[in-house]
């Protein structure tokens, strides 16, 4: 009796062992590992950030209470309800201006038969890579009333009083965010219109349809969810954008919600309570749109569902077709040229009176801004792109890593969690780089990591790695599993399968993921705005360093280097992903 | 105890159960092969077929039951026990053949032996070896996305007995290939697996590919096993109204068992639309008198004459005749029922004729409904 409870008990204890061991696999362990981490690294911030907007900082400053005070304060308060309805404003007007503009431009490259449009679609999706606010400081040399280029230049040329422009209100925000985030909306729509069965139109124009009709029945609705998705996403991307307006209105007196949250994150008026307040009200409006868009509108791209290599049906516009060519030129003029040219003109100058004297030029200001070598170096500036360097490459690599492991368990494990870090993965998207900023800002404020590179690398990474996921998932939807499969059959390993098959498989995404994160980490401004301190300056945060306490000519010397890289990094991007990577 | 040696089994499924969610995708299911035996799992889709692969695959975990290969058994949940996939020694042969498109035919091939850490020089060996026992000898250095359909499938297949592993596993092989090529590959597919020797299971939709391949078949529906036995057997002696139906083509109709001899045959009662006939016929596992059944009557065993001379006689009217060559494809209309009747050309049945038909007790069956 005794011998055989003892006997069974031994038989339960190694079949207890049995189940533990098959439990403890090189793919279990990476899987609990990783939630956990990106669990950590998404959800802390922004818990902490909710109930931090509870805290009420008392008029000493030194004391805090419990309550509502922070939300009702955002109603009575002289500035942040009429920052709401600036951003709200901001917003709705970049929404309608980019919609227009990369709805526009996308049915002119993917079905007419505009003049050497295949020529103009990557200028035409440079904006997307480049920085809004070194945009929007390029715009306002060109469009200030005194200062402005333009106005300088109407006023020589065609001999009149004041000035043609002024770009700095709040439609010069609506204007720059708007150009900026066209190729957004140009994106979403360019590859259901490329991609369309001709076949869908055709028939319609069987029917006895006329061109116009089969337009607004057929092509359109069949468009339309990929319009509303890059709409909300220029919406909430707008609505998130801090550059712009700390640029052009809120020195002019159209605060928005981004700059006023920046206000309370750092110098005297700073109140990171009230701060986290006004980035969960920020927070809950961007994550309820992204989540109609991911919800909704998402799922109701057909043409997706159907797209095979089809050829489009081209429509010839006749001599209108020149038309549609000045039209897209223009668009690259204000886009990308003139921006371009402007911060080279303005460079070059040792100050910036809005007239362009060529004996004056000089290249003191790209001396100042990127030798650091040199005794009159400017330490935000040489700080700022060896700090940025270091962020894109190192957050770039890392972002990748945690994309790639993150999208093998969604995709090709069935285990527990993984639905849940699908969820994870899609939370970081539906907010604000500055919301997620001032999460991280009041979470680690404490710790040793604040006040170093590393909570720069954190918040880009958690904020941006959703990118990269996206990226990987995409091409991992297209490889069939059975690949991955038939490795582990043919006796290798998880890891081994990993090594040897997916990844190889998967190595264009990776490359075009990478250089996607690093062109974003290369530009960043709203986290790093809220994160820096001197010493850890971003290339962004030394462009804003220069703006705010130097001249425009620094400024736009060190933005010009910002964006040589950028273009460089686009330049390698295209190479790499091949022209299909973005539009497809 | 139970050895291999004692059963015969090399392969032993032993009360499978899997779940997706609350669904039962198989439902307790028992079967042993013999070692060199190529058996396929047959039925429509959604019948735990691939299911039942995928868990000898280990390519998931199964929530009951035990399955064991020789002396090594690869999962039982009682026990604790998961062999990972790649512990398993099997190879397998993919619906969509699963060539890596990275990699060269050459480097898909000894891509196992590699794992294995087989030296070079027997690598090169075998891969050549296995290479030209499926034909891709030529093929050797090509990219594997500039192989056809057919040339991936051989390639695929090479990839999988190159390391001679214990078990040959198919999924659905041959439905993407074209309807020649698949005819050729059928043969090709059982040639090679008869010369390794090697135990297959075969997983397939397509009734004429397992009939042609297998040593054994079951069939399955909802997770369950509805038949096992040899080609012949499934289609000649079919259990119940399901088989029939789906192997082949049979008259079936609804019909109450009126007495049995005790050795197989008896006499079934079949009422349509106010005629009644009675049929006597070879009786299937587990139906007495008094039983509901179904009569089953394949077309090619319908014999349809012009003059009654007794026996099994149905009187209908021809409703269409179309000629094929070397035989007539016929309906003959009884009642609200239409007969399905392979006829000899030579009787040149045209639609509008009255005819009878005649049924071979033999080849009549009456089985489960």
């Amino acid at each position: 009796m005794t011998a055989e409870t003892y006997s069974s008990k031994a038989v339960d204890r190694s079949r207890l062992h049995n189940r533990l061991r098959a439990m403890v696999t090189q793919e279990n362990l990476i899987t609990i590992v990783v939630a956990l981490i990106v669990a950590g690294a998404v959800l802390v911030p922004l818990m902490v950030l909710f109930v931090s907007s509870f805290k009420v900082l008392d008029p000493s400053g030194w004391d805090t209470t419990w309550g509502f005070g922070n939300y009702v304060t955002m109603f009575t308060d002289r500035i942040i309800p009429k920052a709401f309805v600036n951003t709200l404003i901001i917003s709705s007007g970049s929404t309608i201006l980019a919609t227009l503009l990369g709805v526009s431009l996308a049915w002119i490259n993917a079905r007419t038969n505009c003049p050497g449009r295949s020529y103009l679609e990557p200028y035409n999706l440079i904006p997307f890579f480049l920085s809004p606010f070194v945009g929007a400081i390029a715009w306002h040399n060109l469009g200030e009333p005194q200062t402005g280029l333009l106005n300088n230049l109407a006023r020589a040329v065609f001999g009149i009083e004041g000035a043609i422009i002024n770009i700095d209100n709040i439609w010069g925000v609506i204007w720059v965010t708007g150009i900026f985030f066209a190729p957004l909306v140009y994106l979403f729509v360019v590859g259901s219109l490329r991609r369309m069965d001709p076949s869908l139109e055709d028939s319609a124009r069987t029917t006895g349809a006329g061109l116009i009709r089969t337009t607004m029945t057929v092509t359109l609705p069949l468009v339309m969810p990929g319009i509303l998705s890059g709409a909300i996403i220029v919406f909430v991307t707008s609505a998130g954008e801090f550059g712009v307006p700390f640029k052009l209105s809120a020195p002019y007196g159209w605060e928005t919600l981004t700059t006023q949250i920046f206000s309370k994150a750092v110098g005297d008026d700073a109140n990171h309570y009230m701060g986290a307040a006004m980035s969960m009200a920020l927070g809950v409006i961007t994550v309820f749109l992204i989540w109609v868009q991911q919800r909704y509108i998402a799922p109701r791209s057909f043409t997706t569902v159907t797209g095979k290599g089809f050829r489009p049906n081209v429509l010839d516009l006749g001599p209108w077709r020149w038309v549609a060519f000045g039209y897209n030129i223009f668009f690259i003029l204000v886009a990308v040229v003139l921006p371009i040219v402007c911060l080279i003109i303005v460079s070059l100058h040792p100050v910036w009176t809005g007239k362009i004297v060529v004996a004056d030029m000089t290249t003191i200001n790209y001396v100042k801004t990127l030798m650091w070598w040199h005794p009159e170096a400017i330490s935000a500036a040489t700080n700022g792109i060896g700090n940025s360097l270091i962020l894109a490459f190192g957050g770039a690599s890392i972002s990748m890593v945690l994309a790639l492991v993150i999208s093998y368990m969604i995709h090709r494990t069935k285990g527990f969690g993984v639905r849940m870090l699908d969820f994870l993965s899609m939370v970081p998207i539906g907010f604000p780089g500055i919301v997620l900023a001032m999460g991280v800002l009041v979470t680690y404020i404490q710790t040793p990591i604040y006040a170093t590179l590393w909570i720069l690398m954190l918040a880009y990474i958690t904020r941006f790695f959703p990118y990269g996921q996206r990226n990987i998932s995409s091409i991992m939807l297209a490889i069939s599993e059975e690949l991955d499969q038939s490795s582990r059959m043919a006796g290798a390993s998880w890891f081994t399968t990993l090594r040897r098959i997916t990844i190889p498989l998967l190595k264009p995404g990776l490359f075009a993921g990478w250089i996607l994160l690093f062109i974003i980490f290369l530009r960043e401004l709203s986290i790093s705005i809220i994160l820096f301190t001197t010493g850890t300056e971003t290339l962004s945060v030394g462009v804003y360093y220069l703006t705010n306490f130097e001249n425009e000519p620094l400024t736009s010397a060190l933005s010009m280097a910002q964006t040589v890289m950028l273009l460089i990094a686009i330049y390698a991007f295209r190479r790499l992903a091949g022209r299909e990577a973005l539009t497809a | 105890m139970n050895t291999q040696e004692d059963t015969g089994a090399y392969l032993e499924v032993q009360n499978l159960v899997k779940y997706f969610g609350n669904d039962r995708a198989v439902d307790d299911i028992s079967f042993a092969v013999p070692k060199g035996a190529f058996l396929t799992l047959l039925g429509p889709s959604g019948c735990g077929k691939t299911t039942t692969l995928m868990s000898v695959a280990g390519l998931h975990s199964i929530d009951g039951g035990r399955i064991r290969v020789g002396d090594v058994v690869y999962t039982s949940p009682s026990e604790g026990l998961f062999l990972p996939p790649e512990k398993r020694d099997i190879g397998m042969v993919f619906q969509s053949y699963a060539i890596w498109p990275h990699m060269t035919v050459a480097k898909n091939v000894s891509y196992p032996l590699e794992i294995r850490k087989v030296n070079q020089s027997e690598i090169d060996d075998r891969v050549n070896e296995v290479l030209a026992l499926v034909g891709l000898t030529a093929e050797t250095d090509k990219l594997a996305t500039n192989l056809s359909g057919g040339q991936q499938q051989r390639a695929s297949l090479a990839r999988a007995i190159v390391a001679k592993p214990r078990l040959l596993l198919f999924d659905e092989p041959l439905s993407n290939l074209d309807l020649k090529l698949r005819e050729q590959m059928r043969v090709e597919l059982k040639r090679i697996q008869n010369e390794v020797g090697i135990t297959a299971i075969y997983v397939t939709h397509d009734q004429s590919e397992a009939l042609v391949m297998s040593d054994e078949i079951i069939v399955m529906s909802k997770g369950k096993i509805e038949q096992r036995g040899g080609p012949l057997e499934i289609y000649s002696r079919p259990v119940n109204e399901y088989v029939s139906n789906f192997i082949g083509v049979a008259n079936l109709l609804k019909a109450k068992v009126r007495d049995t001899n005790g050795s197989g045959q008896g006499v079934v009662e079949v009422s349509q639309d106010g005629q009644t006939m009675t049929v006597p016929c070879q009786m299937g596992p587990g139906i007495g008198a008094g039983d509901d059944a179904v009569l089953s009557v394949r077309p090619e065993n319908v014999h349809a004459v012009r003059e009654s001379n007794g026996g099994n006689i149905v009187e209908g009217e021809v409703t269409n005749a179309i000629f094929l060559g070397n035989y007539v494809d016929c309906r003959v209309k009884w009642g609200s029922f239409e007969w399905k009747v392979i006829a000899h050309p030579r009787t040149r049945l045209k639609a509008g004729e009255k005819v009878f038909l005649e049924f071979d007790p033999e080849h009549t069956l009456a089985v489960q409904p």
